[in-house]
């Protein structure tokens, strides 16, 4: 029972970096009703970018190296807007999904140029990260990073609903049209929607690559699949439904690698996957608004 | 001129693929399940010439039949749901594929030595078409005979009235709707015409590789099987054709001598190709 | 009009030589230089160049008809994929290449196999008829696939099978072993359930299970808590560098300090200590390279030139031009674009009658199933270097 307890908190705390990828897919589809299949890629390429601090300053504080990875994660983000969205046609998703799909491979190999595709070291958030009460373990750091994960949402959450910049965006993604005719200016809500997202990227691959401590191109994959599966569960276009679908693919994820072996784990995450969909179709927290 | 055969013969792999998602995608449905279908058709198409000893022929019949059962009886359910949640659904049944095959042994011995699927170590040995002589060239004849086959089946549901309804459910599910059309039917019957041309494709391509392994049926070959349509365009199948020339033969084979630039413009080209055509390269655009 | 004569007679005799002199041999390299793998491909393409180029200063190969040749290397990106690694050998077999060295991965190397024909002579098999001579791809048994498939890559059952012996007269107190290994990456199952479990097995060690993660897992606290629980003397880990490091810092995470660590060949690269020089601390690693031979130290330099890193893949490369170039010489290649066929085959026979071919570290031994037999070393990460730790030969 003890085991199983542990295996379920390991999980539901690695879920956290989940659930901050599944943010970033899950606010682009509520604004712009588009994937955005490059957003894993771009997270991770704002990660290493961060790394870029440690090549100028040695030594440099691991935060510092966040702080480089949030700013570059936002450049990126409005880089992938202007090349992959704004110049298409909104009526047309077919031809954004696949500009991203072409971003997530420039994005996946640009980094395998830079470092060869060798893993690179990424600091840790510090040292000593294991918290122990009794016979069970808690890992300080991840600890950290669903807090992080909680606090973007306020901040997200805020920013929507409490600044002039959240009524146009939440204005645009309900009725572009009508919001356009009001005087906002589509195309720079849009824009913004990508930066914020992005900036939430760049921390999300940051701490991704201290909680792995590493970072490879192996895992843009990956997390793009989780993130999809994040954002589904969730509830399209909900950012709480992001953060509690990433804890229980988390966990769930751990307890079906305890009793069935890691490699039909996956098997059954898509299964659950798959119960969601028949059960509860529009995920944890569906939107209420009917539009499609 | 065998590396041109060589060539034709992914071309031709790809192309079946690729129309594989083009006819699910006329009926505006976005699915990622294409590659589960062709590595269906994969291993059973190459296990029956491996372990049954049968004919290439028919073993690539059976791989398109049941191909296309699994796309009919995944359809059903599948089809429920539209838009991203049918992209992740598509997604998962396809990862899910994958992992059967990961963990899949079926091995029998055979002149000494084990043949057949080793779960992760793969599935070798796969070798119809040298051990019975065959030619690069008569195995390019042999391949397109079917790509031709395949599309001009393609294009003449494309032509008939099936073709019309496709459309017509792509174009406004609801309106299609209210002038009687069945949706669940068209759907599923297109999702079922895929599953068939991927389990064809697929079979051929088990031949062509003479190895197979779960990681060869991964979700950027689903991605891919979408990506020729849609940078195709969808007007007819030459898109798909043209597409899979532009990726196959212009971005992997054209662009080699270019050494290093050659990965890198791969993914920069296709987000231009959709910069400049979003409709595709031989999209219209639709009303 | 004699002057005349003379200097036609002088001019010609310098531009047939000049043309004697232009016969170039050429050998194609190919392997992934796209995606996580690049490392590989750069390094073995630096190491092929930089041979090549030691070999031309010296003069070049000498061919049948006594004439010297320069040797020229075309290097292909495969990215890893088998339809591309196919769709390259067809592209080499269309050149003048009378040989390729390649490929990088494993998954690339079977399919290539698979479409070579598999006897010699056999004229019912259609099959490719192009010698591949593999550098890196090192899942064990592939080279029987086909008599037109030779490999220099290390014998993972050979090295194992002496480390373990050997750390049983270091460490005669460790009785068990752990294992933990990459579950769906064909190489690294192979080296743990083939090899490193039974070599540990056969050595007299208790083996008291394995923990199992996949190829791009990212969170290993439940297999790291497996292994803590297992408690063993010796802890092995058939898994690549980012999956190796990953489990490493959840090891150092949660406190788990064997006495122990052995690691996959393939990770005593530069690729582990980029990611975890730290953690890696200790682990020991056998391989078939170290620059610890002067010649060693002169390949690992050269190939610095050419701006790739010397590890046990790319100096199985640099091996394998100059054990090419033996055999060119050996077996009177022409050197004809006419005789191109007639002289893959010598190369192809050349290569199969070897019994030994001077390897970097000394000899390595030739098997009939043309797989090689490779002198090897153990090394062992120390301050972010890999150290010889260990000449078992």
């Amino acid at each position: 029972m003890l085991d199983l307890l542990q295996v379920v908190s390991d999980g539901l705390l690695f879920g956290a970096t989940y659930a901050l990828i599944g943010i970033g897919f899950t606010l682009v589809f509520g604004v712009m009703h588009k994937l955005n299949l490059s957003y894993a890629a771009a997270s991770l390429g704002g990660a290493y970018c961060g790394l870029l601090v440690l090549k100028v300053a040695a030594g440099a504080p691991a935060g510092l190296v966040f702080l480089g990875a949030l700013v570059a994660g936002g450049v990126i983000g409005w880089l992938v807007y202007l090349t992959c969205f704004h110049f298409i046609p909104l009526s047309n998703p077919l031809a954004t999904l696949m500009s991203t799909v072409g971003m997530l491979l420039l994005i996946d190999e640009i980094i395998v140029h830079v470092t060869a595709g060798m893993p690179q070291n990424y600091p840790a958030m510090f040292e000593d990260v294991m918290l122990h009460v009794g016979g069970f373990t808690l890992r300080g750091d991840l600890l950290l990073v669903f807090l992080l994960s909680v606090l973007c949402m306020a901040g997200l959450l805020a920013l929507l609903y409490r600044t002039k910049l959240g009524l146009a965006t939440r204005a645009v993604s309900q009725q572009a049209v009508a919001a356009q005719l009001c005087g906002i200016r589509v195309a720079r809500v849009n824009a913004l929607t990508f930066i914020v997202t992005g900036l939430l990227g760049g921390v999300a691959g940051a701490m991704i690559g201290a909680a792995v401590g590493a970072l490879s191109p192996l895992l843009s994959a990956p997390l793009t699949v989780k993130g999809l599966i994040v954002t589904v569960i969730g509830g399209l276009g909900s950012i709480p439904g992001a953060i509690i679908a990433g804890l229980l693919v988390g966990g769930f994820e751990n307890v079906f690698q305890l009793y069935r072996g890691v490699t039909e784990r996956d098997f059954y995450v898509m299964l659950l996957l798959f119960a969601f969909l028949i059960f509860r179709p529009g995920g944890l927290f569906a939107p209420k608004t009917g539009r499609d | 001129m065998d590396f041109y055969y060589g060539l034709a013969q992914i071309v031709g792999v790809h192309t079946l693929l690729g129309l594989s998602a083009y006819i699910v995608l006329l009926t505006g449905q976005v699915s990622l399940a294409q590659a589960a279908f062709f590595g269906i058709g994969a291993y059973t198409a190459g296990m029956l010439t491996v372990l049954a000893g049968w004919h290439i022929v028919p073993a690539l019949g059976a791989g398109a039949v049941v191909g296309a059962t699994t796309a009919c009886a995944v359809g059903f359910p599948a089809l429920r749901v539209k838009g991203l949640m049918l992209v992740v659904a598509t997604l998962a049944f396809g990862e899910g594929v994958r992992l059967f095959f990961f963990n899949f042994d079926y091995q029998v011995a055979k002149g000494g030595i084990k043949v057949g699927p080793l779960g992760g170590e793969g599935f070798r040995q796969i070798r119809y078409f040298p051990e019975h002589g065959w030619t690069t060239g008569e195995v390019m004849v042999f391949i397109w005979a079917f790509v031709l086959v395949a599309m001009a089946a393609l294009w003449w549901f494309d032509r008939s009235r099936y073709g019309a309804v496709l459309r017509a459910v792509g174009e406004d599910e609801l309106a299609a709707q209210s002038v009687g059309v069945n949706l669940t039917a068209v759907k599923v019957s297109a999702m079922t015409v895929g599953g068939a041309v991927a389990g064809l494709g697929g079979g051929i391509y088990a031949h062509y590789t003479t190895h197979i392994e779960h990681s060869n049926f991964n979700v950027l070959v689903a991605t891919f099987a979408l990506a020729y349509p849609i940078v195709g365009g969808l007007s007819n199948v030459f898109g798909t054709l043209a597409a899979v020339i532009f990726v196959q033969v212009f971005l992997i084979e054209g662009l080699r001598d270019l050494g290093d630039w050659r990965n890198l413009l791969f993914g920069a080209l296709i987000i231009l190709a959709m910069n400049l055509r979003p409709h595709g390269l031989f999209g219209r655009r639709r009303a | 009009m004699k002057r005349i004569a003379i200097a036609l007679a002088v001019s010609l005799a310098v531009s047939g030589a000049a043309l004697a002199q232009e016969k170039t041999i050429k050998i194609a390299g190919f392997g992934a230089k796209t995606g996580a793998v690049r490392s590989f491909g750069v390094n073995s393409e630096a190491a092929l160049l930089a041979a090549a180029d030691v070999i031309n200063k010296q003069g070049g190969v000498r061919l049948a008809d006594g004439s010297k040749a320069k040797i020229a290397v075309e290097f292909y990106d495969d990215r890893c994929t088998a339809e591309e690694g196919i769709s390259i050998i067809r592209r080499i077999a269309g050149t003048e290449a009378i040989v390729a060295v390649g490929p990088t991965c494993s998954n690339v190397a079977e399919p290539l196999f698979g479409i070579l024909q598999k006897k010699v002579d056999d004229k019912s098999d259609s099959g490719l008829q192009m010698p591949i001579f593999t550098d890196v791809a090192v899942k064990g048994g592939l080279a029987k696939i086909s008599e037109w498939s030779f490999r220099n890559v290390p014998s993972e059952w050979t090295m194992y099978s002496s480390l373990f012996y050997w750390l049983k007269t270091r460490n005669p107190g460790a009785q068990t072993v752990y294992g933990g290994v990459e579950e769906d990456f064909a190489h690294s199952r192979a080296s743990w359930y083939a090899v490193m479990k039974d070599r540990a097995e056969a050595n007299g060690y208790k083996v008291l299970g394995n923990s199992k993660w996949l190829l791009n897992d990212s969170n290993f606290a439940t297999q790291v808590r497996e292994m803590k629980n297992a408690n063993a003397d010796i802890v092995a880990i058939a898994a690549h560098p980012f999956t190796t490091c990953g489990v490493l810092k959840e090891m150092q995470r949660q406190g788990v300090k064997p006495k122990v660590l052995i690691g996959l060949t393939s990770s005593s690269s530069m690729e582990t200590l980029q990611g975890c020089a730290k953690q890696a601390e200790g682990i020991i690693i056998p391989t078939s390279f170290a620059p610890v031979t002067k010649e060693g130290k002169f390949a690992a330099e050269t190939t610095a030139k050419f701006k790739g890193a010397a590890d046990l893949h790319s100096m199985a490369a640099w091996e394998n031009m100059f054990i090419l170039k033996d055999v060119i010489e050996s077996e009177k290649v022409s050197g004809n674009k006419d005789q191109l066929q007639a002289d893959r085959r010598k190369i192809r026979d050349g290569l199969a009658k070897l019994k030994e071919t001077k390897g970097l570290l000394g000899i390595t031994k030739r098997t009939e199933d043309r797989e090689a037999d490779k002198p090897y070393l153990f090394v062992q990460a120390t301050k972010g270097e890999w150290k010889v730790l260990h000449d078992p030969l």
